[in-house]
């Protein structure tokens, strides 16, 4: 038995539910572990504490809405359990792990020290993608595809950050993009 | 009266269609408007045009991104094999593959929906005539059989059914692309009017926009049509009728004249032949939800139940007569399996236009006619191919390989991103006695019946033209200025066109042919196929539209030989 189940235990025993920030709280000594903002089916707290922030990270709230505002974390939660095969869940998880391990407990950085580590990940995966040297699509480039599909399927995301119109009624198919403005959501 | 003549009147009627989808709406209403009292069986549940349940939902309304789950997969991992099919917006109008199971000697996809409307919701709605160019292809070439039919037969019934469903597009003046009776086209955008020049100006070659069936224009004799709202959301069906389906536009003119019965759950799984009239009396089916088995009469049935939906009926329906399956003194019945083979093409990048967009999204893209072997141009395989494609300029997915992240990701995600454009080929699969489909009467369905067992595969011919489908496309891509252009070919099974044809050819010979030239069986004349079955060349052109234009031909002279009483 580890330090964390054995907390998980004492709560149980105790009567009471030990909550995952406070547990994190516990476990890292003081600093506080922000809340997440959905219950996650298919994540543990932990898993589902760095999918957070990661999501956030990459699409952070600034005047509009951010990933987690839009709902993105849980999102993420949904589709991985109910869309992923059993392996690519597998290799998610273990994805997850080695980016958590790289950071020696991402968590337990500061949020400037999780956005260049995030930043410093993603840019080096992109390379490797970009030259060939990664073949598979490694753990922060699969989170940055399914923040983006969270982020700009949800309302906020298609109207605020880009624009949408449900029945757009003609095609004109020339035209100068100041007129149009953004890009469409879809 | 004793109970059977009670049951045979009660289950009598001038007409029979099978099937609900492009051909059996238009039999139905040419049957109905021409006075006949018809029932019109479809194997799938009742839809009812406007019941479409994704129809007005917005991105934000499906789970998952609108992404298959892994249970939807289970249940449906054959039709997923399109990859746009098995959506939450989409995946109620394709079948559930454990329900039914079909056999592969070699891979062979069958993509279909059981539901009143068929695959008329679905498709693609590309429309384009054949020519003589494709009807007097085979015997140019001495393959296969000569279709009985040539261009100006069938050019009124273009027309006809053109008028009818609404098809915008343009005329072009192409000898291997007639024209047609369009309404308004729709726009090209920027960088395809820039392939466009380019391919007149260096290749002598035509790119048009696509010849749709959507109305860019109200249609006065089908008021309950609207225009197309350029949603792009057609295969999830139109609450507007922006598009043909047999919904929107022929089912409602056959409910108009008040002499349609519809009767969805209803599996016809054979044929009643009687051999002392020389003739079929009516059609058995099975009830798909009780299981309950009851026989229909008619004088005339018209079998449009797909192309191995009727095929299966067919080679279910053995008697003394036709101990090979109905109307197979030929042994054709079953072969001959076509589709138009793709996948295979090019994609490149459009530098130079980063200044312009365009709004709406547009339900259908550019067309390019077969350009090889026509006139003094001969390349070392049969027939040809057109190119079906389009530009666009990248959105938010594309972000995923940009640098960018956090606020400078949602800064650069409002510009759209690069223009691409791809060419998409569609090519001509010749027909082979040898691709084929049979019934396997060990391994039967859940109600049943016999299961179909397909052995198809692309040849020599088709595997030559794959090779000039992608290089041409970067030929021309690259002479427009494009740049990083890449070329294609992903393997596919035959049947991902889904436009299977081939299997109840027609032909002036009942030696070599299951048809005449009318879509009527030849050894028993009041059974008339019209859906894909009857295709004796595949040509490169997406085949609807001339289902339709046959199916309308055989009703008319249906009712002509019924006059004369010769059915």
């Amino acid at each position: 038995m580890n330090r964390r189940e054995a907390l998980q235990r004492a709560g149980l025993v105790l009567g009471y539910a030990v909550s995952a920030p406070v547990l994190a709280g516990v476990l890292k000594g003081c600093k506080a572990a922000p809340e997440l903002t959905f219950k996650p089916d298919f994540f543990n707290p932990d898993q589902a504490a760095i999918v957070s922030e990661v999501a956030e990270i990459i699409i952070p709230k600034t005047d509009t809405p951010g990933a987690k505002d839009v709902g993105v974390p849980g999102f993420i939660d949904k589709l991985v359990k109910e869309c992923y095969s059993k392996e690519d869940q597998d290799r998610f998880l273990a994805g997850l792990k080695e980016f958590d391990e790289g950071a020696d407990d991402f968590m337990d950085l500061d949020h400037d020290k999780q956005v260049a580590y995030v930043k410093k990940v993603h840019d080096e995966a992109l390379a490797a993608m970009k030259s060939g040297a990664s073949k598979e699509r490694p753990f922060i480039l699969k989170m940055k595809e399914l923040t983006l599909v969270g982020f700009f399927t949800s309302e906020p995301g298609a109207t605020q950050v880009l624009q949408y119109e449900a029945v757009p009624g003609a095609y004109r198919g020339c035209v100068p993009l100041s007129e149009v403005g953004k890009t469409w959501a879809t | 009266m004793n109970l059977n003549t009670e049951l045979q009147k009660n289950n009598s009627f001038d007409a029979i269609v099978v099937g609900t989808g492009i051909s059996g709406g238009w039999a139905a209403k040419e049957l109905t408007e021409k006075g006949m009292k018809t029932l019109v069986l479809e194997r799938g549940r009742m839809v009812k045009h406007l019941e479409y349940p994704t129809a007005a939902m917005d991105p934000w309304q499906f789970p998952n991104g609108d992404r298959p789950t892994q249970e939807d997969l289970k249940q449906q991992g054959v039709q997923n094999r399109t990859g746009y099919t098995v959506k939450q917006s989409s995946k109620h109008w394709f079948v559930n593959d454990l329900e039914n199971p079909y056999n592969e000697v070699k891979r062979f996809d069958w993509m279909r929906g059981y539901h009143v409307g068929g695959r008329s919701i679905t498709w693609g709605r590309q429309s384009y005539r054949l020519g003589d160019l494709d009807f007097e292809a085979n015997l140019k070439d001495g393959v296969a059989i000569d279709w009985p039919v040539r261009y100006k037969e069938i050019a009124p019934w273009y027309d006809y059914v053109e008028k009818y469903i609404g098809v915008s597009g343009q005329n072009e003046g192409l000898y291997q692309l007639p024209d047609g009776k369009f309404l308004a086209p729709m726009e090209l955008n920027c960088v395809e009017r820039e392939l466009k020049k380019s391919m007149m100006d260096k290749f002598g070659r035509m790119l048009t926009i696509g010849r749709t069936a959507h109305l860019t224009e109200k249609l006065e004799h089908s008021p309950q049509r609207g225009t197309c709202k350029f949603r792009d959301r057609c295969i999830r069906g139109c609450p507007y009728g922006g598009y043909f389906s047999s919904l929107s536009s022929t089912l409602w003119a056959a409910e108009k004249t008040g002499n349609i019965t519809l009767r969805p759950n209803s599996i016809v799984y054979e044929l009643i032949y009687d051999d002392t009239k020389g003739k079929a009396t009516g059609v058995r089916i099975q009830d798909a939800e009780t299981g309950e088995q009851t026989e229909f009469y008619a004088k005339v049935i018209f079998l449009c139940a797909s192309t191995f939906g009727s095929t299966h009926i067919m080679l279910n329906s053995t008697s003394s007569r036709f101990p090979n399956g109905f109307g197979n003194d030929s042994g054709e019945l079953g072969h001959n399996i076509m589709d138009h083979h793709l996948s295979v093409g090019a994609n490149a990048e459009a530098p130079g236009f980063d200044d312009m967009y365009y709004s709406g999204r547009r339900a259908n893209g550019v067309y390019v006619p077969r350009f090889q072997n026509i006139g003094k141009d001969k390349r070392e395989y049969l027939r040809g191919f057109g190119y079906q494609g389009g530009a666009s300029r990248q959105g938010w997915m594309s972000m995923v390989a940009e640098m960018a992240i956090g606020a400078d990701l949602k800064q650069a995600i409002q510009t759209p991103g690069m223009w691409t454009i791809g060419l998409g080929g569609f090519g001509e699969f010749l027909p082979y006695h040898e691709n084929k489909v049979y019934l396997d009467k060990e391994k039967k369905d859940k109600y049943g019946l016999p299961t179909l067992t397909f052995d198809v595969e692309l040849k020599d011919n088709e595997r030559k033209m794959r090779k000039d489908m992608s290089r041409e496309a970067a030929e021309m891509l690259s002479a427009a200025g494009f740049t990083n252009v890449k070329e294609y070919d992903k393997e596919i099974g035959p049947g991902l066109g889904i436009h299977e044809m081939g299997t109840a050819r027609m032909g002036r010979d009942p030696k070599t042919s299951v048809l005449n030239k009318f879509n009527q069986v030849h050894a028993c004349k009041n059974v008339f196929v019209t859906d894909g079955s009857f295709m004796v060349s595949s040509a490169c052109v997406n085949p609807s539209l001339t289902y339709m234009a046959f199916t309308a031909r055989a009703v008319n002279y249906a009712m002509d030989e019924m006059k004369k009483g010769n059915l």
